[in-house]
């Protein structure tokens, strides 16, 4: 998952340094930094942006812990919104089972929304094939919504074809 | 060594050319100089202790469908029970047609030769889905070398590769694209934007599916293969039916179309992992190791220190399988030397 971590930093030097060590040693890979000296707080302090990829949460709180310790000034932990993209193929009579509920209970998850959908229609009595790209804001989100589409594809008859990479 | 060939069609065939075409490589290799003493199909048997005339024997076969045509050593109703009762041999193959609901004839035919103190080498699926931990701890009570490498890949050395060269590895799960029927159907769909029964139709006119289709498009084959790989490789005692199999006949050009536009191909993929085992179509993006095309086989293998490998070649044909069949002879041959 995709993860960022907003704190403030004093204005001395070494801070910067100091604060990506333990985010690498847990086992993030950091994408970007943005340090932004001409936006000091009124306290002097230096706004620090890092996006990270981390592959599974405990280490997120890890590196957390590991800043809060050292007495960094976290002002917000995030993971960054759809970050997680999962396409899938439906196929079977999707408009008659109600393509709307399909994606109203989908997109009633939180921190989940179909961001993509395709359709192509069979002939009249055949099945149609449609295609779904489902934006979750992290890994457990992207599960959720997959096993969720599993459960409504069964109920509906629907067979249901994820990537290779969610297996 | 002495040989019995129980099962004298594509493959019992395939492997007798085998043996011909590799004789002095062989030799001169191995040191290994094998003897087919008897052979014997559904309507009878061959047998010469002093070894059979393999040419002979594939033409008896050609001709006239059975072994038991052999000049003067044929016998017509001489069956493979009696066969290994009274032939002394050192290695039995089980080449007979897979049955996946008794395992039978096979597995009757290894459990006698495994009692008899032989070893045995098999391609026949019906026997390992049915029995496979029985099969594997009678192997090692009676002392005989068990291998079934023909059974799963056909040509791909997917067992070997995992039990022997990455042995160092903890395999975390093995995921496949083990039916070259299916592949080659869902290949030729996605060119020609064909539909499924249209391919089928095609496939079966060139003998690349079977008159009955089922095993093959239902994904039940690509499950034996992933029940075998299970229970061979990750350690588990699972039976056919403890997979969750979905086959392709709902495929349509259309949806095959979709993935396209989206950068993936649709597979029959079928996947091993502890607690889950499973086959269905899936999404492979174009381009990873697995999107292979035609008949192709290939398998992924998840490992912790190698990471990810993958293997692929060709899953079925008479000739490439008598390539895992000889593998598995000449594996025997070198663990008896020690």
């Amino acid at each position: 998952m995709r993860a960022q971590i907003e704190m403030e930093l004093e204005d001395v030097p070494g801070q910067l340094v100091k604060v990506l060590e333990p985010i690498s040693s847990f086992g993030g890979n950091i994408l970007n930094v943005l340090h932004e000296r001409d936006r000091k707080t009124p306290l002097g302090r230096v706004p620090v942006r890092v996006v990270f990829e981390v592959d599974e949460r405990v280490k997120l709180n890890r590196i957390v812990g590991a800043l809060r310790s050292m007495g960094v000034r976290i002002t917000r932990v995030g993971e960054k919104e759809g970050a997680v993209r999962s396409t899938v193929l439906l196929i079977g009579h999707i408009i008659h089972t109600d393509i709307r509920d399909t994606i109203d209970r989908l997109n009633e998850l939180r921190g989940v929304r179909i961001s993509d959908l395709s359709l192509a229609m069979g002939a009249i009595g055949q099945e149609s094939a449609a295609r779904a790209t489902i934006t979750a804001d992290d890994e457990a989100r992207a599960r959720a919504a997959l096993s969720r589409l599993e459960k409504i594809a069964k109920g509906k008859s629907l067979l249901m074809i994820t990537s290779l990479e969610g297996m | 060594m002495r040989l019995v060939l129980i099962g004298f069609g594509n493959l019992g065939r395939g492997l007798g050319r085998a043996l011909v075409e590799k004789s002095r490589f062989l030799r001169a290799s191995y040191g290994l100089a094998p003897k087919v003493v008897a052979a014997v199909d559904e309507y009878g048997a061959a047998v010469d202790e002093k070894g059979l005339k393999l040419e002979r024997l594939l033409r008896a076969a050609e001709r006239a469908n059975t072994v038991a045509a052999y000049p003067a050593k044929g016998k017509r109703g001489k069956s493979a029970l009696e066969v290994i009762d009274e032939v002394e041999a050192d290695v039995v193959f089980e080449l007979t047609p897979t049955n996946i609901k008794t395992g039978n004839p096979g597995l009757t035919h290894i459990r006698k030769a495994m009692l008899a103190g032989r070893h045995v080498i098999t391609s026949n699926k019906g026997p390992l889905v049915v029995a496979f931990r029985e099969l594997d701890g009678l192997a090692k009570r009676q002392g005989v070398e068990f291998r079934y490498s023909a059974s799963v890949g056909g040509a791909v050395p997917v067992v070997g590769l995992a039990k022997k060269l990455l042995a160092g590895n903890e395999v975390h799960a093995i995921r496949g694209v083990l039916n070259g029927t299916t592949n080659y159907i869902l290949t030729r769909m996605s060119k020609e934007g064909a539909p499924f029964e249209v391919v089928l139709r095609e496939a079966q006119e060139m003998g690349i599916a079977e008159k009955d289709p089922t095993l093959d498009v239902d994904g039940i084959d690509t499950a034996c293969k992933i029940t075998i790989l299970a229970n061979a490789i990750l350690d588990m005692d699972v039976k056919l039916k403890d997979v969750r199999a979905v086959g392709i006949r709902r495929i349509r050009p259309e949806a095959i179309r979709l993935a396209q536009e989206a950068g993936y191909m649709i597979k029959l993929v079928g996947v091993a992992r502890r607690g889950s085992l499973e086959v269905g179509p899936r999404l492979v993006p174009a381009g990873h190791p697995l999107a292979v095309g035609g008949t192709l086989n290939a398998v992924t293998f998840e490992l912790d220190l190698a990471r990810e490998v993958t293997i692929t070649g060709f899953g079925a044909g008479p000739r490439e399988t008598s390539s895992a069949l000889l593998g598995d002879l000449i594996d025997i041959h070198r663990t008896l030397e020690g």
